[in-house]
């Protein structure tokens, strides 16, 4: 009984994080709004893009167009909610002005209060601009979409698996600066990994085999290329189980780390003065 | 027992240096050398429920630090600290509830959202009840005039605004003891004022021990029966800002301005500190001789066109017993 108490009481302070950045992004609309066209722009370069490349083919190894142009699309939505999360810079930013270190004097977690602040500014980006752009997409462009409830209750559950995996990684880097004093180069290959190893817009399946084996033993294709994989139906049966596995596995040793990381900078703000 | 005791407190930062070039650049990521600052050294004090202590000093004399380890987020060198009974870095969540912290330099109101949107967060995160939420809300409104920007975004406050608005935020909760760190900093003199209104407010009605840093002599004036003098990380002075007028408010300034030019001009009992044109500053010591006997005496010898006396000021004393100690002859030089 009292430890339900607890417990709904933790989850009701978090969550007003949640509600106080979905306010957030209400009030900074147009932004989202700005982004969304970034967006959209980039869908349809790499859509022009795979379609030159799929030109008279009908197939390339064995995925048709139909399905590459359901995987951009994909691929471009989820992009899309993971942008409306905490960026990478301000992270940075918050480590070097020491804001972060003010938010140890608050009776919560500092990590978890970061994560449910993002999904506020999230769940307002999917509701405003994903939702209803990509709706008009799938219905004109008329691609490859999941053709079972439990593909697509799969999809939901990885794409899931996939933002929390990209949560730890991108804090992570973020706390990195901690103990840098030039944090280009961390940027730098966060995005690199980020943009090359998830899938997020080359799938992995073309890639070089040495390529797609070195992909294959980093967290980053836990992000896009697993969810995009099961949506576009490339990923079915046992191989849907091994893949959410890996990311299960992937999520537990990001966060491992995260944690890690996290107690070695709390150490750092309160013996250094951060 | 204080509510907040400090004993032989210290804080050493280790400084990494920085190499110079390239080849020092790759040394560094095998073996730094690194530089000891001691910011704090072996401070001790007590406050008691109710005070009002005014932490003073000049830039880098150690006063954030001081705070940052009072509230929990710095780790003591050495020494001790207790708070309401609790050590502040051993129980961080426990003491941020029975404390409120400002730092003036920095916000802890969400910058987008209108200001009433971090007030129910801060309810929220500190589990205030309703009633006592709403009870909090309104007389900070009343006293802080909060009402004409609670629904502004803190991003469009002035910096009185701002500053009142943090100030309410870090006593939602009730908390015991309020820490300021440099709250008056940048305010203009209306918003300082209000400002200090404010704490001895809080102070008198709630019961609310303060200790605010300052390098700003007035706030200590108007607001602090009790101040802490510190430099270099080490206590100059702990008591009454009386006795400190005492010690060196006998010394004064006599300006006379003179007919003519005065030559070898000199005067027993009072020392010249500065000349310009016809224009002596003269100080002098009240035990010595009276503001009267000085101007008879100067007026045998020259013809005086008009006097002025000035009191020390408190910065002034406060330079000179940063310069020479509470001890140390009192020969400053009053501008
Ligand atoms: N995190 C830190 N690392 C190294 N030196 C620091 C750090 N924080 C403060 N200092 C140094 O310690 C001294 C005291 O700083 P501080 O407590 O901020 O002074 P004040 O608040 O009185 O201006 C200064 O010389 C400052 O440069
Ligand atoms: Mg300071």
């Amino acid at each position: 009984m009292i430890l339900e108490v607890i417990i709904l009481g933790t989850f009701k302070m978090y969550g007003e994080f949640s509600r106080k950045s979905f306010q957030r992004a209400a009030a900074y609309r147009f932004d989202a709004w700005t982004r969304i066209i970034g967006n959209v722009m980039f869908l349809f370069m790499w859509g022009f893009i795979w379609y030159g490349l799929y030109h008279g083919k009908g197939e390339v190894e064995g995925v048709s167009f139909q399905a590459m142009l359901s995987y951009i699309l994909i691929s471009q939505a989820l992009q899309g909610l993971h942008g409306a999360g905490t960026p990478l810079w301000e992270i940075q930013e918050r480590v070097r002005t020491g804001d972060i270190a003010m938010e140890m004097l608050r009776p919560y977690d500092y990590p978890t209060r970061m994560l449910f602040s993002d999904f506020g500014s999230i769940t307002f980006y999917f509701m405003t601009a994903i939702v209803p752009l990509y709706t008009v997409l799938f219905l004109v462009l008329k691609p490859v979409v999941p053709t079972s409830f439990s593909q697509g209750g799969l999809f939901v559950v990885s794409a899931i698996l996939g933002y929390l995996i990209r949560y730890c990684i991108e804090l992570t880097f973020g706390l990195f600066t901690f103990w840098l004093v030039e944090t280009g180069g961390v940027e730098d290959i966060f995005y690199f990994a980020i943009s090359l190893f998830s899938g997020s817009v080359i799938p992995l399946w073309f890639f070089p085999g040495w390529l797609e084996q070195v992909a294959g033993y980093l967290p980053f294709q836990g992000i896009f290329f697993v969810p995009n994989s099961i949506f576009v139906g490339q990923l079915t049966g046992q191989a849907v189980w091994d893949a959410l596995l890996s990311q299960v596995i992937w999520l537990l040793i990001c966060y491992a780390i995260l944690r890690f990381v996290w107690a070695k900078a709390s150490m750092k703000i309160v013996i250094q003065g951060g | 027992m204080g509510l907040i005791e400090v004993n032989h407190l210290s804080k050493h930062y280790q400084i990494a240096k920085r190499q110079e070039g390239l080849g020092g650049a790759l040394r560094s990521l095998f073996h730094r050398e690194y530089m000891t600052k001691m910011a704090v050294q072996d401070i001790s004090f007590a406050v008691n429920r109710g005070e009002v202590v005014g932490y003073i000093g000049p830039n880098g004399a150690g006063k954030s630090t001081t705070i940052k380890m009072l509230t929990g987020i710095l780790v003591p060198t050495s020494g001790e600290i207790r708070v309401n009974g609790i050590i502040p870095f051993k129980e961080r969540q426990k003491n941020a509830r029975q404390i409120g912290v400002v730092f003036g330099q920095r916000t802890q109101l969400w910058w987008d959202l209108p200001t009433i949107e971090s007030f129910e967060l801060l309810k929220q995160v500190f589990e205030v009840p309703d009633q006592r939420y709403r009870q909090n809300m309104a007389t900070f409104s009343d006293i802080l005039g909060l009402g004409e920007f609670l629904y502004t975004p803190v991003r469009q406050l002035s910096l009185g605004q701002r500053m009142r608005a943090d100030i309410a935020a870090s006593l939602l909760h009730d908390p015991v003891i309020l820490f300021l760190d440099e709250p008056t900093i940048g305010l203009d003199v209306v918003a300082k004022e209000r400002m200090r209104t404010f704490i001895k407010e809080i102070n008198r009605e709630r019961g609310v021990t303060v200790i605010l840093t300052t390098h700003d002599m007035s706030d200590i004036e108007k607001l602090c029966q009790r101040m802490i003098l510190i430099d270099k990380g080490r206590v100059m002075y702990d008591g009454e800002l009386a006795k400190i007028k005492e010690r060196f408010g006998k010394e004064r300034v006599l300006i006379v301005d003179l007919e003519g030019e005065a030559t070898d001009f000199s005067i027993a009992g009072a020392a010249v500190i500065k000349q310009e044109g016809n224009r002596m500053w003269l100080r002098f010591s009240r035990d010595e001789v009276t503001a009267s006997q000085l101007i008879n005496q100067i007026s045998e010898k020259y013809e005086i066109k008009d006097v002025t006396i000035k009191d020390p000021e408190i910065d002034v004393m406060i330079r000179h017993i940063y310069e020479k100690g509470m001890d140390g002859q009192a020969d400053y030089q009053q501008e």
